[in-house]
């Protein structure tokens, strides 16, 4: 502080000095590019969170996680659960002042069910087959099969667009989706300079409590060394980040470091296509080969929590609490190895009968240091049990579409980053779109169906928990660890939800600046 | 001129000798052990994986050397080819070998770098011929505009005059003058593929984890700024000195050149 | 003439073009918005259509040529957005940063050179060439990040990146204060390189067979630099400057990415990891089509700096 003080006398009549803080109630967050400020396109995190705070959707997800009223106030489900009738809002206005009506949630659903559209939204409501105007504020949702997730999935990214701001398609509206949108949210774009920042202003129409600020500026700041600076500089007030970056942080009087647990497992997918791989003694051998606890600690720094099946505790009434946690055992490993004909050779390395070695590539995407650091551990702990791992790191853009979709693969490091919903049958039931570990186990898919169709709470908490008994026994993926999601605040800024930043962007009207 | 390449001689006998003497894998990792200080097992501490920092600095040495030298090299002989093919009388030769050389000025050749770089992956040949293929065009320039100037000259005209044909012109009379302008090319040309190794770590696409290179090292290094800034010193410094030494030796030799004209 | 010159620049507009097409398209992986891994097979169809990479390369090819010759540069398939206008938006930001850091470099650098390169081995010349040398050795983007964390975090001397404080477009002062640092580190190589070569030309123009008599005539160190060398030492300055203006785009892209500066270098980095090809092409199209231009200038300034080049020869 007294070098900065300092500092400033002797360049102050060149340059002034940063001093001027901007009005108190202003808060600053950074994205790393461009954002397309249109809910059904959202192509990326940026996009995404600046959508959700500009186009609310039909229901929010509470602080416990369940689906809240948002546009919508009430609704019924038929007794089949394949019809939803929402009544919405009324008297909710458009940032331009025209009324907002069912007429716009029917045009933002028959945009996202038409994959041309543009959309990226369209496999989350795939299970719908139509919507109806029932009148000026009732819209009916018309399911092909009942669907759990439903709810939540409205509440997620399903935004809703202004059906009279369009002509054509909303992939084609740049003014709109680049600098003028108009959604009903607590906040409203008042400028927008390309490559710089998003400024956007308490929306005094606003259907629900008076926002809390005055404006949310989203900076562009690409470089998370910048972003850093900018945190320490006092020019950005709220950032999520890697635990990596947080060296220098945690000891800035002015900055709070909080960290939430999101929907995330981080995980190993093998192919099961591939014959290596297709014993489940194999895959549990090498789940319980790894040392998680020294990754957590060692390449995370304790922002993770450790993991026990593709669950994550995030979703806590869904989270099989009272299974064991995986353990690291290499003896139990070398045991699950040997009853799979793998034992270790002369050079220590694992064989089987024909004398050919256990080895594989793994596949990791470049650019992320704990995840490079992840793959290294991840090798290092193999090699102990004698499995020879050969990275590969590569671009991510060619390790999903050149490797991991067409099946061209052994093994890879990623994530899944789900709604908060446990719903996982895209992934680990047999055949589906997104299972690119092609894992089949006929007890999880029916498992994974019930879930997917039960409404009632307590009976879908029964089957993800019989789900997650049976991973534990034949695991779909080598879960690593559930990161947290590390959020670096100025002190005094109040107000964000207990939940990842993504959904807490749902709630910006709640966030406020404590008084000095 | 030994001294001149002396430091460039220290740099290379450190990471290529040093392994010799010092026996620890760069590659292996300590999760128990990260960001530490100095300690008997680890000269020069650890990094944010708990990778030995004195096995890297030798092993990344020999990356970055590596590259900073073929990449040069590299530059130097297309620019010098296409250079001189540029200035011939024969018109033909002259304009295609023109358009194309303009054609290559006047791409950002960064941006067909890191195309290149994530077409090919991040190996060692493929950043020497990215790195060394996107750098010809100032040296073809320079040996260009200089050999225009040198062949307007009394005693190139002379030889011209005398029915040498262009070819031997160009290597009797004119590129005997261009020897210092290219070693002094081919010094910046070795700098700067050493840092542009270094800025392509910085955008995620040098020398791939857990191959270390100088490069790679100083942009992990930038995370722990704050809490250990020793991390970016040695490799930051090591770039530095190397691209000194690159720079001097070229220095001298342009000297020694500008003498006995 | 003038018509020859456009022709041949043309000419070096279509092999751009042409070769970075082929380049891009033979990339693996293909456009970022595709990497998606929860995308089903029904929407990576429906996206690969809405971007037209779905038909042979060839057509591709000949749609794109015939839409640039109509000054259609297509849309970006990471922002959807018209090219032109995005790189547009960029390109006076860069022109901003490049043109003043070019200008902070020549005020440095041609006095400097000058002054050292008629004192060979001169104290002075020695200090400027180590400090020269340390210039040119330290990786900018590292520069960039200690400045930032220093300059502008520890001391808060000055904005943390960006262009502009939000809310004060209008002020003159601000904007200067946003680009003190990024002129200074994209500044420090490129003065550092144009000293060296206006010295080495100096050298060598003092030893050349108009200057050697004007030395012996007893004409003074400062009037031989004056009269004699200056003209000579423009010419590969100017060179220099010529072949900086794509690589000062390069190298820009990593100022501009590190002070989070809204420049046109950073939006070719971030197309060329997205994989835009419209974008990436519709970059290498305008600074393509700037440096053709800035050639065309440099060209007729050598007729001017070296009279024994006759334009056309």
């Amino acid at each position: 502080m007294r070098t900065a003080f300092r500092g400033c006398l002797v360049l102050a009549t060149l340059f002034g000095c940063s001093r001027q803080r901007p009005p108190e109630r202003s808060l600053r967050l950074a994205i790393i590019n461009d954002p397309i400020m249109n809910a059904p396109l959202s192509p990326d995190i940026g996009s995404v969170l600046i959508n959700k705070i500009i186009f609310p959707g039909l229901v929010r997800p509470s602080d416990s996680l369940t689906p809240e009223p948002d546009l919508a106030t009430r609704w019924t489900i038929s007794a089949d659960g394949r019809q939803y009738t929402f009544a919405l809002r009324s008297g909710v206005a458009w940032h331009d002042g025209r009324p907002f009506s069912a007429t716009d949630v029917k045009f933002t659903f028959d945009q996202i069910l038409d994959p041309s559209s543009g959309t990226l939204q369209w496999s989350d409501f795939s299970v719908v087959d139509s919507v109806t105007i029932v009148d000026s504020l009732t819209v009916r949702f018309w399911l092909k099969s009942p669907l759990a997730p439903f709810l939540t999935l409205l509440g997620h990214n399903a935004g809703i667009i202004p059906a009279h701001a369009f002509q054509g398609r909303i992939a084609d509206a740049v003014g709109f989706n680049r600098s003028r949108p108009i959604g009903t949210g607590p906040f409203q774009v008042v400028e927008s300079v390309p490559g710089s920042y998003i400024v956007l202003t308490a929306n005094l129409r606003y259907y629900g409590a008076k926002p809390g600020l005055d404006r949310i500026i989203f900076k562009i700041v690409p470089d998370v060394n910048a972003q850093v600076a900018q945190l320490q500089a006092g020019e950005l007030d709220l950032a999520t980040l890697e635990p990596a970056n947080l060296r220098g942080l945690e000891s800035d009087p002015e900055l709070r470091i909080e960290h939430v647990s999101v929907p995330q497992h981080y995980y190993i997918g093998f192919n099961q296509g591939n014959p290596l791989f297709r014993s489940s003694a194999v895959r549990r051998a090498l789940t319980l080969a790894i040392n998680r606890q020294a990754i957590i600690d060692g390449v995370l720094r304790g922002f993770a929590d450790y993991p026990q099946g593709t669950i994550p505790v995030a979703l806590r009434d869904y989270f099989a609490d009272s299974l064991p946690k995986i353990p690291y055992d290499t003896t139990a490993a070398l045991a699950l190895m040997a009853e799979a004909g793998w034992r270790r050779g002369a050079d220590g390395g694992l064989q089987d009968h024909t004398g050919r070695p256990f080895a594989f590539t793994l596949l990791v995407d470049k650019g992320n240091p704990s995840r490079e650091q992840t793959a290294v551990a991840v090798q290092q702990d193999l090699k102990k049990v004698g499995v020879a791992v050969t990275i590969n790191t590569m671009e991510f853009a060619s390790m999903v579409r050149d490797y991991v979709v067409p099946h061209r693969y052994e093994a890879y490091l990623v994530w899944w980053n789900t709604p908060l919903d446990p719903d996982q049958f895209s992934y680990y039931g047999s055949g589906q779109s997104n299972n690119d570990v092609v894992y089949s186990n006929r007890t999880a898919d029916s498992l994974l169906t019930v879930g997917r169709a039960t409404l009632d709470p307590a009976a879908r908490r029964q089957a993800y928990l019989a789900f997650q008994a049976v991973e534990a026994i034949d695991p779909p993926v080598l879960v690593l660890y559930y990161p947290r999601e590390i959020q670096v605040r100025r002190a005094g800024l109040r107000g964000l939800p207990p939940l990842g930043i993504r959904d807490a962007m749902r709630h910006s009207e709640r966030l406020h600046f404590e008084p000095r | 001129m030994t001294r001149a390449l002396l430091p460039l001689a220290l740099l290379v006998l450190f990471a290529f000798g040093g392994p010799l003497v010092y026996h620890v894998d760069p590659t292996a990792i300590d999760l128990t052990l990260t960001v530490a200080g100095m300690s008997g097992a680890h000269p020069l501490g650890t990094d944010e994986s708990g990778r030995d920092v004195l096995a890297r600095l030798m092993s990344g040495g020999r990356v970055s050397l590596v590259v900073g030298l073929l990449a040069g090299v590299v530059a130097v002989a297309v620019g010098t080819a296409v250079g001189g093919l540029a200035t011939a009388r024969n018109p033909w030769l002259s304009v295609a070998t023109s358009r194309l050389l303009d054609a290559a000025m006047a791409v950002p050749s960064f941006f067909i770098l890191l195309v290149i770089v994530t077409l090919f992956g991040g190996s060692t040949t493929t950043l020497i011929a990215a790195i060394g293929l996107t750098a010809w065009m100032g040296i073809a320039r320079l040996v260009r505009a200089e050999s225009l100037s040198l062949r307007e000259r009394d005693f190139v005209l002379a030889a011209q005059a005398l029915g040498q044909p262009p070819p031997a012109r160009f290597a009797r009379h004119v590129l005997p003058h261009l020897v210092p302008t290219l070693i002094a090319a081919a010094g910046v040309g070795i700098a700067q593929a050493v840092l542009t190794e270094s800025a392509l770590s910085f955008l995620g696409l040098g020398i791939e984890p857990p191959m270390a290179s100088w490069g790679n090292m100083l942009t992990g290094a930038q995370q722990n700024l704050g809490e250990a800034p020793w991390l970016a010193l040695y490799p930051g410094l090591l770039i530095v000195l190397t691209v000194l030494a690159a720079n001097t030796v070229g220095e001298q030799i342009q000297r020694r050149g500008g003498l006995h004209k | 003439m003038l018509a020859a010159r456009l022709l041949q620049g043309l000419i070096v507009l279509w092999i751009v073009t042409t070769a970075t097409f082929v380049l891009i398209h033979a990339a693996p992986g293909g456009p970022a918005v595709l990497a998606d891994p929860k995308l089903s097979a029904v929407e990576r169809a429906a996206i690969e259509t809405q971007l037209g990479i779905d038909r042979p390369l060839p057509v591709q090819y000949l749609t794109w040529q015939s839409n640039v010759v109509r000054g259609n540069l297509g849309r970006s398939f990471l922002y959807q957005t018209p090219i032109l206008e995005t790189v547009l938006d960029r390109l006076p930001n860069t022109i901003l940063l490049v043109a003043l850091a070019v200008a902070v470099a020549l005020l440095i650098a041609v006095p400097v050179g000058l002054y050292v390169g008629a004192r060979p081995d001169s104290p002075i010349d020695r200090v400027v060439t180590v400090v020269n040398f340390t210039a040119l050795a330290i990786p900018p983007f590292w520069f960039g990040i200690v400045a930032l964390m220093v300059v502008a975090a520890r001391w808060r001397l000055l904005p943390a990146g960006g262009m502009m404080t939000p809310g004060e477009e209008g002020s003159f002062v601000d904007r200067l204060r946003h680009l003190v640092l990024p002129v200074i580190v994209l500044a420090l190589p490129i003065s550092a390189e144009l000293i060296r070569f206006t010295r080495a030309a100096v050298r060598s123009n003092r030893g050349a067979p108009h200057v050697t008599p004007a030395v012996a005539r007893g004409l003074r160190s400062r009037e031989v630099t004056g009269r004699h060398v200056f003209r000579n030492v423009l010419l590969p300055v100017l060179t220099v400057l010529g072949l900086q203006v794509p690589i000062l785009v390069g190298g820009a892209a990593v100022t501009e990415t590190v002070f989070a500066w809204p420049g046109m270098g950073r939006l070719g980095v971030e197309a060329a990891l997205g994989r835009d090809y419209p974008l990436v092409m519709g970059i290498a199209v305008v600074v393509a089509a700037t440096v053709v231009l800035a050639n065309l200038l440099l060209d007729l300034a050598y007729g001017w700096a070296d009279p024994r080049i006759r334009a056309g020869s």
